[in-house]
């Protein structure tokens, strides 16, 4: 025997049938004993979790229109966090725009002096605009990262000793792995860009901690 | 008034899925301060439950993901429940037993929060599978493959309480 397709076995135990449907079902359900099981469970299920009493809500307005007429405020952080991040997605499209750009094609390959074929290998130097939105950027970041330090210098005070000690090494980790990229970024365009990133990288470990001591009692 | 009419149910739903009254009773305002920035973006006013459900689960995750910030999310369990679902206990002894409301709670417990989520909405709620993968963000498929595979898996654990306690 074909059996119901438990989509229609549900429907007819959360009562969701048309009556020509649930006629159906019924009928097949007292020839067949694996769908009549079957949809003896799904009843089961069904009053086992709709008899559970429901918690009053009503009180909980209040806090609701509470919310609306005065919302909260994001902290400055958040703020200096948002800035930062924005500046920096823009600055890293800006720069995959600029080596995307096709170069003018030379009219005729140039003439190789002795000196310029000793500087083969060398680094093409960084577009001017790219090397300023790289500026930028990082400098961003640099003034967002200071905000966060701030803040959770601000707050290690009032943190369980041993939660600071973890949250120290977090950071302290993190921005040891800033302090290496950007020891050798100099003119490197694809360096510079992961200096970026371990800038992100170093913020979303700040807020972590901020968010998460902010959150706690 | 919208808060009247769906606060039980969303408030009912965030307890069921935070497990903690004053996380739920916040995550329950929390859900309706958004639903009031966000209402411009409800395309049905009859779909307005699992738009709703949808919120409230953004809000759910957001807690568990401070909550759980030192520590790494579990893997989902496995469907090691699957082949020994139905082993014997009827579903008329599960309804029968007074242990059984209790037993229920550790049962939803049990399931991961993303299963017990699709359940909840489905069987609880009485949500339509494509309001639930709306508010999941799954595929149709897959809100159907959860909700099997958590049924599954509540029937094992009530069937398998029963099973203890009568020995």
């Amino acid at each position: 025997m074909t059996h119901l397709p438990v989509e229609d076995l549900e429907a007819c135990a959360l009562g969701e049938l048309g009556a020509t449907r649930l006629a159906e079902v019924e009928a097949h359900v007292a020839a067949c004993a694996d769908c009549a099981r079957e949809l003896a469970w799904l009843r089961a299920e069904r009053t086992l979790l709709s008899r559970r009493p429901s918690p009053p809500t009503a009180h909980l307005w209040a806090g609701v229109a509470t919310r609306l007429q005065h919302p909260r405020r994001r902290p400055r952080w958040a703020w200096r966090m948002a800035v930062a991040s924005g500046v920096g997605a823009a600055a890293a499209a800006a720069v995959l725009v600029a080596m995307l750009r096709p170069k003018p094609l030379p009219l005729a390959p140039p003439a190789q002096s002795p000196i310029a074929r000793s500087e083969r290998g060398k680094r093409p130097p960084i577009d001017p605009k790219t090397l300023a939105a790289l500026d930028r950027a990082e400098a961003d970041y640099r003034n967002a990262a200071q905000t966060l330090e701030g803040e959770y210098a601000r707050l290690r005070p009032s943190i369980d000793p041993e939660l600071a000690r973890r949250w120290d090494e977090t950071l302290t980790r993190a921005r040891a792995q800033l302090g290496e990229s950007r020891a050798v970024a100099a003119d490197d365009v694809n360096v510079r860009m992961r200096v970026l990133d371990g800038y992100a990288g170093y913020l979303r470990s700040l807020r972590d901690v901020l968010e998460s001591e902010e959150a706690s009692p | 008034m919208i808060f009247d009419r769906e606060s039980p149910g969303v408030r009912r739903f965030l307890g069921d899925l935070l497990r903690d009254d004053a996380a739920a009773d916040e995550g329950t305002q929390e859900t309706f301060v958004r639903a009031h920035h966000r209402l411009g973006t409800l395309e049905q006013a009859s779909r307005l439950q699992g738009w709703l459900f949808g919120i409230a689960r953004m809000v759910f995750l957001e807690q568990i993901r401070r909550k759980r910030r030192d520590a790494p999310l579990p893997e989902p369990e496995e469907d090691r429940f699957q082949l020994q679902a139905d082993r014997g206990a009827s579903p008329e002894a599960v309804l029968l037993s007074a242990e059984s409301d209790r037993m229920l709670d550790g049962a939803l417990a049990d399931l991961s929060d993303e299963r017990r989520s699709a359940l909840l909405m489905r069987i609880d709620h009485g949500l339509g599978y494509g309001e639930i993968a709306a508010a999941m963000g799954w595929s149709l498929q897959k809100v159907k493959n959860e909700i099997h595979r958590a049924r599954l898996q509540l029937r094992s654990r009530l069937a398998g309480y029963l099973e203890g306690g009568a020995r």
